[in-house]
């Protein structure tokens, strides 16, 4: 973007830097999911619509900016459709994966748009008082006490489903010159200047889950993966099977509220 | 990290390094760029071939979906059909392929996407006094998209960056096996980086407006507008920064865009060059004003409620320039209203008084001016003026008030 006067609000990209440099990239995967205190993860004769994924595939320049490719993009986003399906077919619900917004059913684009903004809205929320640190007293103990309002609801009476879904993706993966300097780092190693830990393909994944029904977020899930030592991989969302894995990651093991598995412990 | 560190001066270092730095950025003083040698770099339906353009388009696509339906933007098809004929008439052989959104925010500016599609804020409308200005900062921004700025500079920061990355590594490993500490040497080298990658976007922005004055010209408006658009700003900034007894505050190192001053003079000697003896260049100031004319009530409300007296009152006086009518003197009072300093009272009631003489004073002048001679004790002028009112507002939301207080 080119202003007349300068100035560009990037928010969201600012955002995704700061949760690159909050959560320390340990050269591993982390997942911290929250969740209502009352949640119980979707089963059975259920109806999922799940938004369009919001994907953005990358290669890390030597320098050290993410330079957007889009083939890899579109390759990562057909892939992270197939293993949502194949991941939501094994639980029994009924899912629509949207690519359009005109694709809900009684709902304008227009209002499947504010939709889509709203809890993006929200979930920059979630990330800063639940994960970047800036945590909230009111909230503590709580779970997840989020809520996307009436629109939500009406949005689940006219279009009949029971929770909507959305899910981010963000990979950056090491071009040959990061890898190279990570290379040049770790040589230095032997003459006193050891660097091999610049920094290397990264993946940032989130989703959250909005009971139609109330309009409450639900449940929430980042996952955050990342090397310090370029070269190093943890699956590569331009592959099915590095799909299959992030989708695992992110939505497979979805634990119920805090209260639910208290009253399970209990009757136990 | 090596912490062996031999006796070198770090003083003799970082000045040597800063003149080093300096002489990479000649700074605000650049050579001008000539109209004559901006030839566009895109043709009709230009669409990116290589990898990393084709990644940036696809982001922005995402990010035009996001604009084109965002609840920011006017959607009056007569406004932004003004705006799509004027990206049309200089935007040189792109001109079928850009799209023109129109932001509803009180600021002065503009901003071309790197996939041709511009947005331009509503303040802009406001401080534009001819259709010649307004299409000088579009073509401005059309000038971006057609030298390509976007891509090239994406490209420079990424090959300066990487040239960064690996002379800083290189600098470490080799430093440490010849047992030399260059670290300072490095930091200069960061900030060489980063002051040349500023110079490069203000020479691009040299680049625009030259292609921008060509462009303007060939379409006939008189280029001299777009030098007088600074002239403007320059006035606004100045105005604005007195009323907060602050100073207007000057170019640096780090501005992205070069300064007003240089772009003025500069624009100047640009409209000399590409005015053709003897062609007729027009302004367009009536079709502008016929074309704006039913959101400047909207525009003026905006300006006097963000809070900046010396602004509103300098943007005020320019429009003025061209004829005081009800509506500025209007606004006038409310900048002197709002502002609520000693005195303040008298001078936004004069200015009331003053607008209610012309007919086009809009109804909430005369709300105001009845307002005012109630308070001076005037009130049988005060019921005259309140009746007007409501004559022109009959569905007041204040009209059960205004009609106790005519009794």
């Amino acid at each position: 973007m080119v202003a007349f006067l300068g100035g560009c609000p990037m928010r969201k990209m600012g955002l995704a830097l700061a949760f690159a440099t909050a959560v320390p990239l340990s050269g591993c995967v982390q997942t911290r999911q929250f969740a209502d205190l009352q949640f119980t993860p979707p089963q059975g004769d259920y109806k999922l619509l799940v938004l369009r994924p919001d994907v953005s595939v990358g290669s890390l320049t030597t320098g050290g900016m993410v330079d957007p490719r889009a083939d890899w993009t579109d390759q990562a986003r057909a892939n992270i459709i197939a293993a949502l399906r194949a991941q939501q077919a094994a639980r029994g619900g009924k899912v629509q994966i949207l690519e359009h917004r005109n694709q809900v059913p009684g709902v304008t684009e227009q209002e499947a748009a504010d939709f889509e903004r709203l809890f993006s809205a929200v979930g920059n929320s979630i990330v800063l008082h639940k994960y970047l640190g800036d945590y909230l007293p009111t909230k503590r103990g709580k779970g997840l006490e989020y809520t996307l309002g009436e629109d939500a609801v009406r949005l689940g009476q006219k279009s009949g489903y029971d929770y909507a879904l959305f899910l981010h993706a963000e990979d950056s993966v090491a071009s040959t010159g990061r890898v190279a300097l990570g290379v040049l780092g770790l040589a230095g190693c032997f003459v006193g200047f050891c660097a091999p830990n610049v920094g290397g393909s990264s993946q940032l994944d989130y989703a959250g889950l909005v009971d139609l029904k109330t309009g409450e977020v639900v449940w929430f899930n980042v996952v955050q993966a990342g090397s310090q030592v370029p070269g190093i991989s943890f699956g590569d969302l331009r592959t099915p099977q590095g799909s299959a894995q992030m989708v695992e990651r992110l939505l497979g093991r979805m634990k119920p509220g805090l209260a639910v598995r208290r009253a399970a412990a209990e009757s136990h | 990290m090596c912490v062996c560190c031999p006796e070198v001066s770090r003083r003799s270092l970082l000045i040597g390094g800063a003149a080093a730095a300096a002489a990479l950025t000649t700074g605000v003083a650049q050579a001008r760029v000539l109209p004559r040698d901006m030839v566009p770099l895109v043709g009709p339906g230009y669409r990116p071939t290589e990898k990393d353009e084709q990644g940036i388009w696809q982001l922005m696509d995402r990010a035009e979906e996001e604009i084109s339906g965002s609840n920011l933007l006017i959607t009056d098809p007569k406004l932004t059909g003004y705006l799509r004929d004027i990206i049309g008439r200089v935007g040189g052989p792109a001109a079928k392929d850009f799209r023109i959104y129109l932001a509803h925010i009180p600021d002065f500016n503009a901003m071309m996407f790197p996939t041709g599609f511009a947005v331009v804020f509503s303040g802009l409308l406001l401080r534009m006094r001819n259709e010649a200005q307004l299409a000088g900062v579009i073509a401005h921004e059309s000038g971006h998209f057609l030298r390509r700025h976007m891509i090239r500079s994406w490209r420079d920061q990424k090959r300066k960056t990487d040239i960064f990355a690996i002379a800083a590594m290189a600098a470490g490993v080799g430093g440490a096996a010849g047992g030399v500490y260059l670290g300072d040497y490095v930091q200069l080298a960061q900030l060489g980086t980063i002051l040349s990658l500023f110079q490069y976007s203000r020479a691009m922005e040299a680049e625009a407006d030259a292609m921008g004055a060509k462009n303007m010209a060939d379409a006939g408006y008189a280029p001299i507008e777009m030098a007088n658009i600074w002239e403007q700003l320059i006035g606004e900034e100045t105005a604005s920064a007195r009323y907060r007894r602050k100073r207007r505050r000057r170019g640096s190192l780090f501005d992205t865009h070069p300064s007003e001053g240089s772009r003025m003079v500069d624009l100047r000697a640009d409209a000399a060059e590409v005015t053709v003896p003897g062609r007729q260049y027009e302004t367009g100031r009536e079709r502008y004003l016929a074309r704006i004319g039913a959101i400047r009530p909207m525009l003026l409300d905006d300006q006097v409620k963000l809070n900046d007296p010396g602004a509103s009152q300098y943007l005020i006086e320019t429009l003025a320039q061209d004829g005081w009518n009800g509506l500025l003197r209007f606004y006038e009072g409310e900048v002197w209203r709002l502002r609520n300093r000693h005195g303040d009272d008298l001078r936004a009631a004069q200015s009331y008084a003053a607008a209610v003489a012309y007919p086009d004073a809009p109804a909430d002048a005369w709300r105001w001016h009845a307002i005012s001679l109630m308070k001076a004790g005037r009130t049988g002028e005060a019921r005259i003026a309140f009746t007007r009112y409501l004559t022109m507002k009959p569905d007041a939301s204040d009209a059960a008030w205004v009609r106790q207080m005519i009794g």
